[in-house]
C-alpha cells in the first residue's frame, strides 16, 4: 500500500471501525497503538504534557493534544481533560493504553458516560478484578484455584493471628494494589504484625486504600499468566500463555511466550481457568490472567489485568495475531475476530524491558540525557519504542525505555537472536539494565528455563558483571582517543620526537 | 601533564610510552599497541588494539565520555583535580570594574558563596552591575555598604578560601 | 648510500679493553650527572615541600608533552666551581616538546640556594637564550631563584655577555617574533623581574610567585616602606593592578596547564630546512662505541668506526675517499636529516685541510649542516708542511667554517687541542651546539706534551743559570701534568659551559637529532666567504 499522507481523506476498504481514536498514554506503547490505527486506516490523537511535546509519540500519531497540568504524570491522569480534550477533537474512542488510566474504573465510566467507546472492558468488570480481594472470591466461586489467604477486616492484631494460619512464608498485599506494588513478604511469625502494619499504611498512602490480606507464598514460584480475548457477551478464548518469571522488585523484565517446560497438561487446566473466569465475567475485550505455579505442579490465581499488557509482543509474534487490532474491532462492536481453533502457537518469542536503571545498586532508577541510540533490526526482532536521540530521561516517569522482543524458531534460537540484539542495540546517556539482561540470557539456568521470580535475587552474584580489567583498559584507550585533548597530544608532536619517544640524556 | 580518566570511582592514568612507528599506550601497567586511532568522533567507531580490531560506540556530554565496548557500556570523565577547587581560579576578591553605588547587598558576612555567585549589585552609568564570587569560599568582609559609592577596581568583598593546596 | 663496512672485531682483547674502561667512564659521568641532578640537603628539599613547591626537573617533566624526548644541556655545569655548592649551576636548560612545539627550557633550581644565579648560572641562561636566538626556537622560563649570588656579583653583572645580555636576548628574540612564555613559580627579583616582564606571556602562581625590582627587605632599607611580598609584587596585585602578570594560577599544576595551553596556541613555526627523511637505525649497534674509543688518549682510532654507529642505517657516503686521509669527510643522514660530517683520523694537513675547507663549501652550497666530529692533536708542524703552506692551508679551513651558512654542530670525541679545535668548529665558531663525551679533553695543548715542553723550558733555564736539578724538573713536569688533568678534563670544559654537556657516547645520536631538527627553525645565514689565502 502506498504511504498516504497525513490529512489526506480515508479510502478505506470498507468504512473504519471508529472515525478518530484518541490513545491516552504516553511512549512506546502509543507509537505501537498509532502503528495498527493507522493499517485500519483509523485517525490517531495523542495526548502530551509540555514536557513531553518533543516525544516521538506524538509524530507518530495524527493529531495530538497538549494536556495542560503541574505534574507531567498528573496530566495523564487528568480523566476531565483528557475526556474533553478527546470529545473536542472529534475522537470517538478511548485507548487507554496500560498503567495510568487502563484499570480505572471511573475513567472508562465517564468515556463511556461522554458518548466515546472504551477499548477494553466494562468499568464494572474493572472494578470487579481491580479490587484485588473481590477478584479472588470471583475466581474461587467459578472453580480458579486460589492461594490460601485471609483478608484484613481493620484490626490488625486479629488479621495478624488469622494470617498465621495460612503457613510461612505467606505474602501481604494490598487490595487496590498491582504492578507489583505495595507487597511483602513475610518468612516468620515474628515479623507478620509489624509487616501488616506497614503494608496497610502504605497501601493508604500509594492507593488511597488501606485494605490488605495475606496469601499463602509459594516459594520459588513461576508466574505465568494467560491472554484472553472476550466478546461481552459471555464467550472467551485464549492466546496462550506467556512465563514472566524473572522480574526484580516483583515487577517483570523478562518475559516469553509459550511458559517453557510446562507440562501439557498444567497448560491445559490453566488456559482452561483462564477462558473459564473470562466467560464467567462476561468478560469484554483484552486481559490477562495471571497465575503463580509452585514446583509441585499447583497453580493459583493471583490477579486479572483488565487492560493490554506491557510483554503482549511476545503473544503476538508466536501467534500472529495483532492484539491491539482485535481490541479495537471488539470495541467496535464486531465481536471475537476469530475462533480458538484459528488460534496456533508456532516458534518462541521473548520480550527484555530495557529501563533507565543500575542493576548493580540494586536497580536504582538512573536518569541522564540519551546521547546515542542505535536500534536493533532485523528478521524476527522487534523493538518498541519511543525514544529521540536527544531526550531527557528523568524520574518523572516509569524507567522503562523500551521493549526488544525476538522471535524464533524454537526457545534457543529466540534467545540467540536476543543475545545478537542486546549486542546492536546501543544506549548512551543513562545506565540502562541491558548488559545485565544480556547476563541474564547468557546465564546457564536461563537457557535451561530453570525459571522461578527469586530468579533475581538468587542469582544476584552470579549475574554481577565480572570484572574484565583488559575490556576496561580497551575502554579507556577508546575514551582517551575521544578526548580533543590527549588526541591532540598523540598527533601533535612531530618528528624525530614522536619516533624518539621518552629519551632523555 | 598526566591525562587520567575516571571510571567508577577510579582514576586510571593513560600514559603515552611512544607514538612511532605504532603508538604505545600505557594504562594501569599494562601497555597496548594501538595501530589505528580510529574517527575520535561520535557514534561508530573502531580501533586497532594489539593487532585486534575493536569496534565501539562512543558519546560524548561535555566532559563525559559513554563507550560501549564488547557488550558494555563504560562512563568516563577527565580528571581535573583542579576543578575541585572552586573552579580553579587563584583569586579571593570581588572587585568593581566600574565606578558606582552599591544598590543591594546579597550575602552577609561569614555566609559561603559558591563561585559565580553574586554577592552584591551596584549602579552605575545608568547600569545595573551584579557583582560575582571568583571562586568557592566564605565571605570574609565587605568593605562597602548599601549606598557607598566604589571606585574603579576597588576590592568591595574578601573571600576566605580553604588553605591553598600545595 | 652504502653502509660502513667496519674493519672492528667485537671479540678482540683490544675491543674489551676499550669497552671496559668507557663504560667506567660513561658510569662515573652517570654517577656525577645523577648528583648534580638529585643530591640536595634534605633541608632545602623540606622547605621546597613546605612551601608547596614542585621539584624544577618536577615541573619540567609536567611541562614536556609525555612520550617526548628531552636533551638536558650543561647538566654538570659549575660541577668544578664554587666547591661544588651549585649543581648544574643551580638551572636546568634543555630543548623538548611542550604542546606539540619545539621549545627551549629554562628554570632556576629552587632546590639550589634558593636558586641564586651564580656567575656560571648567569652564563648558562645566557648560552639557553643565544642557542634559542640562533635556531629561533620559543622559550619558556620556570622562574623561581632567590637573584644573584651577591658575593660574586662581580662576575655576573657588569661585563657584556653577563647578566644584561640575558634581557638583550630576550628583546631580540621578542624582536624576531620567537614567542616566550614565563611561569613564575617564586621569587623574580631585581633583574630577574625583568624576565617575566620581556616574555611575551606569564602565568604567576598565588602565594609562592612574586615578581618586583626591589624586595620587602630592600624596600624597607631604601624608603623604610613597609610591605608584604603579597602586596608589593604578587599574584593578585599583577594580574589585576599592573597588568605585569597576564594569568594568575592556584597552584604550579596549574599553572604549567596554562603554560600548556597558551603554547598550544602559538602558531607553527616556519621550518628552514628540509623535512626529515625516512629514519633507520644504525646498523651497528651504538653500545659497540665503547669498544672503539681506546682506553690510551695518545692511540689513534678510525673515525669510520663511530660514523658507522651513529648514523642512520650506517650509511655514509665519503667524499674524496683518496685523498687528505686525516680528515673523513662525507654525507650521512642522522634521524632523517642530511649532514655534512668531517672527522679526525690524525693530525690536520694540507691536504686534508683543502679537502676540508672544500667539503664546508660543498655543504654550505647544498645547504647541508655540518657535523664536526672532533678527535684532533693539531695541525702538522715541521719545515716541509710550512714550506707548503700548512699555515694559510688551516686558515682556509677556518675561513670556510667560520663563514658556513649552515648550522654547525660539534662533538668533541676526543682530544680537542690547539689550532685543530679552531678548524674543526670550537666554541668560539659559533656552531649551534657544542657536546663533549667524558673521555674528551680539551687544551691548547696535550697534558704530556705540555709537561715536557715545561720541562724542557725549565731545563734550558737551569742550563742558563748552570745549576741542573734533575728533581726540580720532574717537579715540573710531574705538576705540569696533574694541573693539565684537571684542566683538560671534559669537566672542567663542561664546568665553565666551554660546551653544551657531556653525553654519554651513545646518546649522541638522539642529542643530534633533537638538536638538528631544532636549527630548522632559523634561516640560514647569508652565503658567501672572505678571503682565502691560495
Amino acid at each position: 500500500m502506498p504511504e498516504r499522507a497525513r490529512d489526506e481523506p480515508v479510502l478505506a476498504p470498507h468504512a473504519p471501525l471508529f472515525r478518530k481514536v484518541l490513545i491516552a498514554n504516553r511512549g512506546e506503547i502509543v507509537v505501537r497503538i498509532a502503528r495498527t490505527l493507522r493499517e485500519l486506516f483509523i485517525p490517531s490523537v495523542a495526548i502530551y504534557h509540555a514536557v513531553d511535546a518533543q516525544s516521538p509519540h506524538l509524530v507518530a500519531c495524527d493529531e495530538a493534544v497538549e494536556i495542560e497540568g503541574e505534574a507531567p504524570v498528573a496530566a495523564y491522569l487528568d480523566i476531565e481533560r483528557i475526556v474533553s480534550a478527546a470529545r473536542a477533537i472529534g475522537a470517538d474512542a478511548i485507548h487507554p493504553g496500560y498503567g495510568f488510566l487502563s484499570e480505572n474504573a471511573s475513567f472508562a465510566r465517564r468515556v463511556a458516560a461522554a458518548g466515546l467507546a472504551f477499548i477494553g472492558p466494562d468499568a464494572d468488570t474493572i472494578a470487579l478484578m481491580g479490587d484485588k480481594i473481590s477478584a479472588r472470591e470471583f475466581a474461587a466461586k467459578h472453580g480458579v484455584p486460589v492461594a490460601p489467604s485471609v483478608r484484613s477486616n481493620g484490626d490488625l492484631a486479629d488479621f495478624a493471628r488469622r494470617a498465621a494460619t495460612i503457613g510461612f512464608p505467606l505474602l501481604i498485599k494490598a487490595a487496590a494494589g498491582g504492578g507489583g506494588k505495595g507487597m511483602k513478604i513475610v518468612r516468620a511469625e515474628r515479623e507478620l504484625a509489624e509487616a501488616a502494619r506497614i503494608a496497610s499504611s502504605e497501601a493508604e498512602r500509594y492507593f488511597g486504600d488501606g485494605r490488605i490480606y495475606a496469601e499463602l507464598y509459594v516459594d520459588r514460584p513461576r508466574h505465568i499468566e494467560a491472554q484472553i480475548l472476550g466478546d461481552g457477551a459471555g464467550e472467551a478464548i485464549h492466546l496462550f500463555e506467556r512465563e514472566c518469571s524473572i522480574q526484580r522488585r516483583f515487577q517483570k523484565i523478562i518475559e516469553e511466550a509459550p511458559a517453557p517446560n510446562l507440562p501439557p497438561e498444567i497448560r491445559a487446566r490453566m488456559l482452561d481457568a483462564a477462558v473459564r473466569l473470562a466467560r464467567a465475567s462476561r468478560y469484554k475485550n483484552a486481559g490477562t490472567i495471571e497465575f503463580i505455579l509452585g514446583a509441585d505442579g499447583r497453580f493459583f490465581f493471583l490477579e486479572m489485568n483488565t487492560r493490554l499488557q506491557v510483554e503482549h509482543p511476545v503473544t503476538e509474534m508466536i501467534t500472529g495475531i495483532d492484539i491491539v487490532r482485535a481490541q479495537i474491532e471488539i470495541a467496535a462492536g464486531q465481536g471475537l475476530p476469530f475462533a480458538q481453533p484459528d488460534v496456533v502457537a508456532r516458534g518462541a518469542a521473548i520480550e527484555c524491558r530495557i529501563c533507565a536503571e543500575n542493576p548493580d545498586r540494586d536497580f536504582l532508577p538512573e536518569t541522564g540525557v540519551l546521547h546515542y541510540l542505535r536500534k536493533p533490526e532485523g528478521e524476527g526482532v522487534r523493538f518498541e519504542n519511543a525514544l529521540r536521540v536527544g531526550q531527557a530521561i528523568t524520574s518523572e516517569f516509569d524507567p522503562m525505555l523500551a521493549k526488544l522482543v525476538t522471535h524464533g524458531a524454537d526457545r534457543d534460537k529466540a534467545i540467540d537472536r536476543m543475545q545478537a540484539a542486546l549486542d546492536d542495540l546501543a544506549i548512551l546517556g543513562v545506565t540502562t539494565n541491558a548488559d545485565y539482561l544480556g547476563r541474564v540470557l547468557a546465564d546457564a539456568s536461563f537457557r535451561a528455563a530453570v525459571l522461578h521470580t527469586d530468579f533475581v535475587v538468587e542469582r544476584t552474584d552470579a549475574l554481577r558483571a565480572p570484572p574484565d580489567p583488559r575490556r576496561l583498559r580497551l575502554a579507556l584507550i577508546a575514551a582517551a582517543l575521544g578526548d580533543a585533548n590527549f588526541r591532540d597530544v598523540i598527533t601533535s608532536v612531530p618528528d624525530p620526537h614522536a619516533t624518539m619517544g621518552p629519551w632523555r640524556n | 601533564m598526566a591525562f587520567r580518566l575516571i571510571h567508577d570511582g577510579h582514576a586510571h592514568e593513560i600514559e603515552v610510552v611512544r607514538r612511532r612507528p605504532r603508538l604505545v599506550l600505557r594504562i594501569d601497567g599494562v601497555e597496548h599497541i594501538v595501530a589505528s586511532l580510529g574517527s575520535g568522533a561520535d557514534g561508530d567507531d573502531a580501533l586497532e588494539i594489539d593487532k585486534h580490531a575493536v569496534a565501539f560506540v562512543r558519546a560524548r556530554d561535555r566532559d563525559r565520555q559513554f563507550i560501549r565496548l564488547h557488550g558494555h557500556v563504560h562512563e568516563f570523565a577527565v580528571a581535573d583535580e583542579l576543578a575541585e577547587e572552586g573552579g580553579g581560579e587563584a583569586l579571593d576578591e570581588v572587585r568593581s570594574p566600574m565606578p558606582g553605588r552599591v544598590v543591594a547587598l546579597t550575602k552577609a558576612v561569614g555566609e559561603s558563596v559558591a563561585r559565580g555567585e553574586t554577592v552584591m549589585m551596584i549602579e552605575s552609568m545608568k547600569m545595573q552591575l551584579s557583582l560575582s564570587a571568583p571562586r568557592d569560599g566564605i565571605l570574609a568582609s565587605l568593605s562597602r555598604g548599601l549606598g557607598d559609592s566604589v571606585d574603579k577596581d576597588e576590592i568591595v568583598a574578601r573571600l576566605e578560601i580553604p588553605s591553598v593546596r600545595a | 648510500m652504502r653502509p660502513i663496512r667496519s674493519t672492528l672485531s667485537t671479540s678482540s682483547a683490544e675491543f674489551r679493553r676499550n669497552d671496559a674502561h668507557n663504560r667506567a667512564l660513561v658510569a662515573e659521568f652517570r654517577a656525577r650527572q645523577e648528583a648534580a641532578r638529585y643530591d640536595r640537603p634534605p633541608r632545602d628539599l623540606e622547605r621546597l615541600a613546605r612551601q608547596g613547591k614542585l621539584l624544577p626537573r618536577e615541573r619540567i617533566e609536567k611541562l614536556l608533552d609525555p612520550g617526548t624526548p628531552f636533551l638536558e644541556l650543561s647538566s654538570l655545569a659549575a660541577n668544578a666551581a664554587y666547591g661544588g655548592e651549585a649543581p648544574a649551576a643551580s638551572c636546568n636548560a634543555g630543548i623538548g616538546i611542550v604542546s606539540g612545539r619545539e621549545v627551549m627550557i629554562r628554570a632556576d633550581d629552587s632546590s639550589v640556594k634558593g636558586g641564586a644565579w651564580y656567575p656560571l648560572t648567569v652564563k648558562k641562561i645566557v648560552r639557553s637564550l643565544d642557542i634559542a636566538l640562533e635556531n629561533r626556537l620559543p622559550v619558556i622560563h620556570l622562574c623561581d631563584s632567590a637573584g644573584g649570588f651577591l658575593p660574586l656579583q662581580a662576575e655576573l653583572f657588569p661585563d657584556r655577555h653577563m647578566a644584561g645580555r640575558i634581557f638583550r636576548n630576550q628583546s631580540l628574540l621578542s624582536k624576531l617574533g620567537v614567542q616566550q612564555l614565563a611561569l613564575i613559580f617564586g621569587h623574580c627579583t631585581a633583574g630577574g623581574a625583568y624576565i617575566p616582564a620581556l616574555s611575551d606571556y606569564n602565568v604567576i602562581v598565588r602565594g609562592t610567585g612574586a615578581v618586583f625590582l626591589g624586595g620587602p627587605p630592600l624596600v624597607r632599607a631604601a624608603t623604610g616602606e613597609d610591605v608584604s611580598v603579597e602586596d608589593l609584587g604578587g599574584a593578585a596585585m599583577h594580574t589585576s593592578v599592573s597588568g605585569v602578570c597576564d594569568y594568575p594560577a592556584a597552584s604550579e599544576e596549574e599553572a604549567i596547564r596554562i603554560g600548556r595551553e597558551i603554547v598550544h596556541a602559538w602558531r607553527r613555526p616556519r621550518k628552514f630546512a628540509a623535512p626529515p627523511e625516512a629514519v633507520e637505525a644504525p646498523a651497528y649497534d651504538p653500545e659497540e662505541l665503547y669498544g672503539v674509543l681506546p682506553d690510551d688518549p695518545k692511540r689513534q682510532f678510525d673515525m669510520r668506526e663511530i660514523i658507522a654507529r651513529m648514523v642512520d642505517g650506517s650509511r655514509f657516503h665519503e667524499y674524496q675517499p683518496n685523498y687528505g686521509l686525516t680528515l673523513v669527510c662525507g654525507f650521512a643522514n642522522i634521524w632523517g636529516f642530511k649532514v655534512g660530517i668531517l672527522a679526525n683520523n690524525g693530525v690536520l694537513f694540507n691536504d686534508s685541510s683543502l679537502k676540508g675547507a672544500h667539503f664546508i663549501e660543498l655543504c654550505n652550497q647544498n645547504e647541508t649542516p655540518l657535523l664536526f666530529l672532533q678527535n684532533i692533536t693539531g695541525y702538522m708542524v715541521g719545515r716541509e708542511y710550512e714550506r707548503k703552506g700548512i699555515t694559510k692551508d688551516g686558515a682556509k679551513m677556518i675561513m670556510a667554517q667560520s663563514c658556513s651558512r649552515v648550522p654547525k654542530f660539534t662533538v668533541m670525541c676526543n682530544g680537542s687541542f690547539g689550532a685543530g679545535n679552531y678548524g674543526m668548529c670550537g666554541r668560539a665558531f659559533d656552531g649551534r651546539f657544542v657536546f663533549s663525551w667524558p673521555n674528551h679533553q680539551i687544551g691548547v695543548m696535550g697534558g704530556e706534551q705540555a709537561a715536557n715542553t715545561l720541562a724542557d723550558v725549565k731545563l734550558n733555564q737551569m742550563r742558563r743559570l748552570g745549576v741542573v736539578d734533575p728533581d726540580e724538573i720532574e717537579k715540573v713536569r710531574r705538576e705540569t701534568l696533574l694541573a693539565y688533568q684537571e684542566q683538560l678534563s671534559a669537566y672542567h670544559a663542561t664546568s665553565e659551559l666551554w660546551d653544551d654537556g657531556i653525553l654519554d657516547p651513545v646518546d649522541t645520536r638522539n642529542a643530534l637529532g633533537v638538536a638538528l631538527s631544532a636549527s630548522g627553525n632559523a634561516p640560514l645565514g647569508e652565503p658567501g666567504y672572505g678571503v682565502f689565502r691560495f
